[in-house]
């Protein structure tokens, strides 16, 4: 507790204030013919923890590297507590960054590289050295000052870069997948460490990673980026239940995509209608051809006689200890995925007919041209 | 000497392990990896203003004065090709450059038959031994030419140790005439030469995967079917880049031949020298450096992507 | 071993001693007691290395020659770390235009530069001054200080300066504070590289000299022109001693950069 009173700046200033809001505002990267960020905006609250989330090239790199004032947008607006920094060098912005590879100064002891953020705000070297112990212990690496980068493992070597990031109370805290060098043990641990660090010091935490276990785990918000444009930002909850589009539906999660017909009131699917509520279409779906999308968790493999199921054959049986997933083809040809207890099913085999139960409220309806 | 050092220098580089990426390039930052560009590009007041140092003083002291000797060429004692024709129509000017040409290649035939070996056994060497035949080949790199060149001069003398050697074993009666002679320019500029052909062709040896050696094995081709189709194809780049490197070498080369040549059989730089030291004439020596340096450039722009600067810079080869 | 194995290291020997021999050679005919060249030598004085070091020619060639060198080797280095650490963090266009004109006194030979730096510094004024002197054996270690310095730079993780620059550090700090120390070793390396060329460098010497100063390699050409005593073996053996301790030096700071820029963590 007292190590975590020297970094957030002593008793008076409390956790909640510390981080700063951050305002992005139509910002917009080419690269030649490329647009790596289309007229993204965000507002993150401060001491919010958010994470970009999308696949390489989805442009959240770069609006981070946009955030740390390593890349000049081509259009666009930055704010960082209500201060515009669109142009500001990074080393005016004081913020804290974590890389992917670490990038401790390899020439420096490990109490150096923690203090060097402090040398180059003229801090002498006594209260250096005192700060430098004070965040290494933050991050539980007392007495690992004397040691070289290149003595330390992988994770002990990211808990550095942490400390380096956080030892002058910056009020924004970036992280470009900090955790993707290390191995899956090591990145639960740092999950976790993470997460404690934010909630000890309130810090704001803007977070890219392509791992969607990671940013559903970590963040307060999520973003989906996908070619540059922002698909979604929400809680991981709304995320997971109702998200904004098709891209959102599979990018977080299994998610089936039943192909229907949509006559205002009930989806037509195989023979039969589904009447759906009137929240199931996330977004407004005209009457036609549209996509029926489903957590295979959400679905109930029952007998095929019952007339509220889609009779359907199974074709595959998955058995994976809790759960078994079965997959089955609808009489019209399309592919069903449902996960269920494998206590509560009935013993299945290919070829077996059964019927597919999807409960009011757990289908959601997206337009079939949306992508 | 230049070429070849730099062809050394190359070599040496690329024997430095570890990821090497030229400037980066735009595009790069929207891919990821380790290597994307990171970081803020400078802005380019500041890349002009590193750069410009090394501008002023490469065309100050280099692409100028190379310049404004071509043109002497061209415009004394009257504007036109006078100066070129002369080179070329005089028969004694022009066995100068044929001798040169045949010199000079000979000088790179030989040390390519010298330094493939070498190279070879590099290749397939480690530890102290490829240290040891390192260390015999880099020696000389970094040793004077004079010095070298006044070794043979010593060895090759009337009494010297050679002709000690011939009359000793009987091979010839008295003393031949070894030194300022044709045979003696083209022994000591292979042996000048001959180590920075070496490197290149380790170079691109080293770079062929011992793999392949094996699946040509396996592909029913014996140990000299799999050097002839596989292992010389693929080191062909490295040595073509070496051999053009020291026959650029050996074109302009000046001081062995001025030293240990016969000044009856003359090479380019030699005359270019005696045009300027004794005949004072300046438009006709300066056109055999314009012919001289066309040459070479004409060479360098065919073949360049042979030593292609990133690759000098220490890119893998 | 194979026989096949065997014949081509008895190859090799043979043509490493034919690199070799005539250098060796010639190293103990410094010793000599005759006024000519001797192999084998006959007795054994030092008195060419002080015949050498008494003659006050010869002294002033090789204090010339030092000067000229160490300047060489500050300016080369100098502009050449500036120009790759530019060439490295983004030149574009321009750093065509660098690399198509550090080809040019690679490929270009020394007695077409020579020549042409003759005219232009006899015009100029700079004939004959040390200053002319560096700057042409500046443009002929420029390549080698660049391949030197680039090689180290490329191994450097760019990230590094990232992370130095959101801890506060300018550009510039983050160059002096982080890259520089990491790349010192190649940089100290490429000074090496620079003033040996320049100290062994003939061919220019050999146009640009005054009638009073000389270079040592300029002293050394004509010796061995007009009278080929023991005093080029005894140089010959100094300079000889000086590459080797050169290429040591460049050999071990270059393991240091290797150990330095090593990404932590391997």
């Amino acid at each position: 507790m007292l190590a975590i009173g020297a970094i957030a700046g002593g008793p008076s200033v409390t956790a909640a204030t510390t981080g700063a809001a951050i305002s992005v505002r139509g910002l917009t990267r080419r690269f030649g013919a490329v647009v790596a960020v289309d007229d993204v905006s965000l507002e993150i609250a401060a001491g919010e923890f958010i994470a970009l989330l999308g696949p390489s090239g989805s442009g959240k790199s770069t609006v981070l590297m946009s955030l740390a004032g390593f890349d000049l947008p081509d259009a666009g607006r930055i704010l960082i507590g209500g201060e515009d920094c669109t142009h500001l060098p990074p080393h005016r912005r004081n913020i804290g960054m974590v890389f992917q590879n670490y990038t401790l100064f390899p020439h420096l002891s490990v109490a150096d590289n923690v203090a060097f953020p402090l040398k180059m705000r003229g801090i002498g070297r006594a209260e250096r050295r005192a700060r430098a112990e004070a965040a290494l212990e933050v991050v539980r690496l007392s007495g690992f000052g004397a040691r070289m980068p290149r003595q330390l493992s992988g994770g002990q070597q990211q808990r550095v870069a942490l400390a380096r990031a956080i030892v002058y109370r910056p009020r924004v805290l970036l992280m470009d997948e900090p955790l993707s060098a290390l191995d899956k043990n090591l990145r639960e641990e740092m999950q976790i460490e993470i997460k404690r660090l934010h909630s000890e010091l309130g810090i704001t935490i803007v977070f890219v990673t392509h791992d969607q276990g990671e940013a559903l785990t970590m963040a307060d918000r999520v973003a989906i980026l996908r070619a540059g444009r922002v698909q979604q930002i929400a809680p991981a909850r709304t995320l997971y239940e109702r998200p904004a589009n098709l891209f959102a539906a599979g990018f977080i999660g299994d998610m089936n995509r039943i192909p229907t017909t949509w006559d205002g009131r009930a989806a037509h699917v195989a023979g039969r209608a589904l009447a759906l509520e009137a929240e199931a279409a996330v977004s407004a779906v005209p009457p036609g051809p549209a996509i029926l999308a489903v957590r295979p968790e959400r679905i109930g493999v029952a007998a095929p006689d019952r007339p509220d199921a889609l009779p359907a054959t199974v074709t595959d049986v998955v058995y994976g200890g809790a759960g078994t997933l079965v997959i089955a083809t609808l009489d019209d040809g399309a592919q069903v995925r449902a996960r269920a207890p494998s206590a509560a099913l009935p013993p299945l085999a290919p070829g077996d007919r059964v019927g597919l139960v999807v409960p009011p409220g757990a289908a959601l309806l997206y337009p079939a041209e949306a992508p | 000497m230049s070429a070849a050092r730099a062809s050394a220098a190359r070599a040496a580089s690329a024997a430095r392990a570890g990821p090497v990426t030229p400037g980066p390039a735009a595009n790069d930052v929207v891919t990821t990896g380790f290597f994307r560009a990171r970081g803020r590009r400078m802005s380019k007041p500041a890349i002009v203003g590193l750069m410009l140092p090394f501008f002023s003083l490469l065309v100050f002291a280099f692409l100028y004065p190379l310049m404004s000797l071509i043109a002497i060429s061209l415009t004394e004692p009257q504007p036109g090709l006078a100066n070129y024709a002369r080179v070329f129509e005089n028969p004694v000017y022009a066995t100068v450059l044929l001798r040169t040409l045949r010199i000079a290649l000979l000088v790179s035939l030989l040390s390519l038959i010298l330094a493939f070996p070498v190279a070879a056994l590099m290749a397939r060497s480690k530890g102290p031994k490829l240290a040891l035949i390192t260390a015999c080949i880099l020696l000389p790199f970094w040793s004077s030419v004079l010095v070298r060149t006044a070794a043979w001069a010593v060895l090759l003398q009337r009494n010297g140790l050679v002709n000690g050697l011939l009359t000793g074993l009987g091979v010839t009666d008295a003393p031949v005439k070894l030194l300022y002679t044709q045979g003696a320019v083209v022994v000591a500029m292979t042996h000048v030469l001959m180590p920075f052909m070496v490197l290149p062709i380790y170079g691109a040896l080293r770079n062929i995967p011992t793999d392949l050696a094996r699946a040509a094995a396996i592909c029913g081709a014996g140990p000299a079917r799999a050097f002839r189709e596989v292992t010389l194809p693929l080191a062909l780049p490295g040595v073509t880049g070496g051999f053009i490197l020291v026959f650029l070498s050996a074109l302009g080369y000046f001081i062995t031949p001025s030293l240990l040549g016969s000044p009856q059989e003359m090479m380019i730089a030699t005359l270019i020298s005696q045009q300027i030291r004794e005949s004072l004439d300046w438009p006709f020596a300066a056109a055999l450096v314009g012919v001289l340096t066309l040459f070479v450039t004409g060479i360098t722009l065919a073949f360049g992507r042979l030593f292609r600067f990133d690759r000098l810079m220490g890119a893998r080869a | 071993m194979r026989p096949r194995g065997l014949l081509l290291d008895a190859a090799v020997a043979a043509i490493l001693a034919f690199v070799l021999v005539p250098i060796l050679i010639v190293l103990p005919m410094a010793f000599s007691e005759t006024t000519y060249l001797a192999f084998p030598p006959k007795g054994f004085t030092t008195g060419w290395f002080a015949e050498f070091f008494d003659d006050r020619r010869w002294m002033a060639a090789l204090r010339f020659s030092l000067e000229i060198a160490a300047a060489t080797a500050l300016l080369a280095t100098l502009v050449g770390t500036m120009a790759s650490y530019a060439l490295l963090r983004g030149a574009g266009a321009i750093g065509t235009a660098f690399r198509a004109l550090l080809v040019g006194p690679i490929v270009v030979p020394h007695i077409a530069l020579a020549v042409a730096l003759y005219l232009f510094f006899q015009r100029t004024g700079l004939g004959g001054t040390r200053l002319g002197y560096v700057l042409a054996h500046a443009v002929i270690a420029m390549p080698f200080v660049v391949l030197t310095v680039t090689a180290a730079l490329a191994s450097v993780d760019p990230g590094l300066e990232d992370a130095a620059m959101i801890c506060g550090a300018s550009r510039f700090a983050a160059f002096r504070l982080v890259t520089l120390p990491l790349i010192l070793p190649n940089v100290v390396s490429g000074a090496l590289f620079a003033f040996i060329i320049s100290f062994d460098e003939p061919v220019v010497a050999f146009f640009l000299a005054g009638i009073r100063d000389k270079t040592l390699p300029r002293m050394m050409f004509d010796d061995i022109e007009q009278n080929l005593t023991p005093v080029i073996p005894a140089i010959a053996v100094m300079l000889t001693g000086l590459s080797v301790a050169v290429l040591v030096s460049a050999a071990l700071l270059r393991r240091l950069g290797r150990t330095k820029a090593a990404p932590a963590g391997e």
